[in-house]
């Protein structure tokens, strides 16, 4: 099971929509890491509306994913989190401070914009 | 036996009520009722004897207990004050009827005789606390859903800025419905920035400090902006002094530092309606003088 990477104009959208095992976890981090590289993009905004369940090694290959975006020059904001996914999040102590996080995917847009200054 | 007893202590009422008096009178000085007037002090003992007496004469009908019952509790007097007059009255009663019987020496006798006046003042003071915790259990379940009504209102002032005011004690179940409240409240009303308002939070400990750093974490990961508004200077001391580290947070002492830099967050400020402002308006008045 792959994630789909889609290209918008200078920006790499993903929308997750399946539960994401491990192995799909590393698979969509090299396949985002390759894409950054492939396209030059210079945002990704991954969505997570339809994500009902993120374990603690989910949460760090999101959190790894976006620093290793950030060293290849791509900003990367995270969207659409549910209540009940911070919460359990926040109950296994992951804050993902350093990450950039946005209502949905519209907003996510926003914010990638003004960071990036463009 | 037993009616025999009975007959004793009904007979001599009087006595026993006299005896009973004088060493309730001694418990007023001692406790609670210190506050509570001679007159109505001895008219409400006078009516619990004569419900005692009612009781033990109708063999045990709770009717009058419970009328009883229901106005010192309106009254607020305490639960000690039923529980040290009945011990009172079993010790009184005893000695009474002791004291009245011919044959001291037949233990038997004496056995039947604490038995039957067990009897008589156990079903009374069952029946009187549990109308006591009865009550008290009703109060604590009406302000248990009261809480539950003022726990955690989430306020949409306007486009993106939302406004949590917290009032009240926290504890970890309420914590819990804070956290729900606001995360969905949050997605439901599409807030950029959501302001905690903690002003009307008596106590900050570390436990509630927790609970507000994981809120505002909470609230960071769906994507919105938490500023803690309404830090009063004793709660900013207690803060350092307990060494809870706030500095990830964006902290503001009231809610309209707080509202104006939610305006900035979402690029927008507030303008007077006329082209000029109040200050301005003031220093015309007084340069035309």
């Amino acid at each position: 099971m792959r994630i789909p990477i889609l290209k918008l104009n200078n920006y790499l959208l993903i929308s997750i929509q399946t539960e994401i095992d491990d192995q799909t976890a590393i698979q969509f981090q090299e396949d985002l890491l390759d894409e950054i590289y492939k396209t030059e993009s210079s945002g990704v905004v991954i969505d997570l509306t339809s994500v009902d369940i993120i374990d603690s090694f989910i949460a760090k290959v999101l959190g790894d994913v976006v620093t290793m975006s950030d060293l290849m020059g791509a900003k990367v904001v995270l969207t659409g989190i549910q209540p009940a996914v911070a919460m359990t999040l926040i109950d296994l102590g992951i804050n993902m401070k350093n990450v950039p996080t946005a209502l949905d995917l519209e907003q996510g847009l926003l914010k990638l914009h003004k960071e990036l200054g463009v | 036996m037993e009616t025999k007893f009975k007959r004793i202590v009904l007979e001599n009422s009087d006595a026993i009520v006299q005896m009973w008096m004088d060493n309730v009178r001694n418990l007023k000085d001692e406790n609670y009722t210190t506050n509570i007037g001679d007159e109505l002090y001895e008219s409400t003992n006078r009516e619990f004897m004569n419900v005692i007496f009612t009781s033990i004469q109708s063999q045990g009908s709770m009717e009058e207990v419970e009328q009883f019952s229901e106005k010192i509790i309106n009254l607020g007097w305490p639960l000690s004050y039923i529980t040290d007059g009945l011990q009172v009255f079993r010790r009184v009663t005893v000695d009474y009827i002791l004291s009245n019987l011919d044959d001291m020496d037949d233990t038997e006798q004496i056995k039947s005789v604490f038995q039957s006046v067990d009897d008589w003042v156990e079903p009374i003071i069952r029946k009187l606390v549990n109308e006591y915790t009865g009550n008290w259990e009703q109060i604590v379940s009406l302000q248990r859903v009261a809480l539950q009504e003022l726990s955690a209102p989430l306020i949409p002032v306007m486009d993106r800025i939302t406004i949590m005011p917290l009032i009240g004690t926290i504890d970890t179940e309420r914590a819990k419905l804070i956290m729900e409240n606001l995360l969905q409240g949050t997605i439901n009303h599409n807030s950029e920035v959501v302001l905690i308002d903690i002003t009307g939070v008596p106590v900050v400990d570390t436990m509630v400090a927790h609970h507000i750093i994981q809120a505002a974490e909470a609230v960071h990961l769906i994507g919105a902006k938490c500023i803690l508004v309404g830090i009063r200077p004793e709660i900013a001391q207690t803060i350092v002094n307990l060494g809870i580290d706030l500095s990830d947070f964006s902290t503001k002492s009231s809610l309209k530092k707080g509202f104006m830099s939610a305006l900035e967050i979402t690029n927008r400020k507030i303008v007077p309606l006329e082209g000029k402002s109040r200050e301005e308006q003031i220093k015309n008045i007084i340069d035309s003088i």
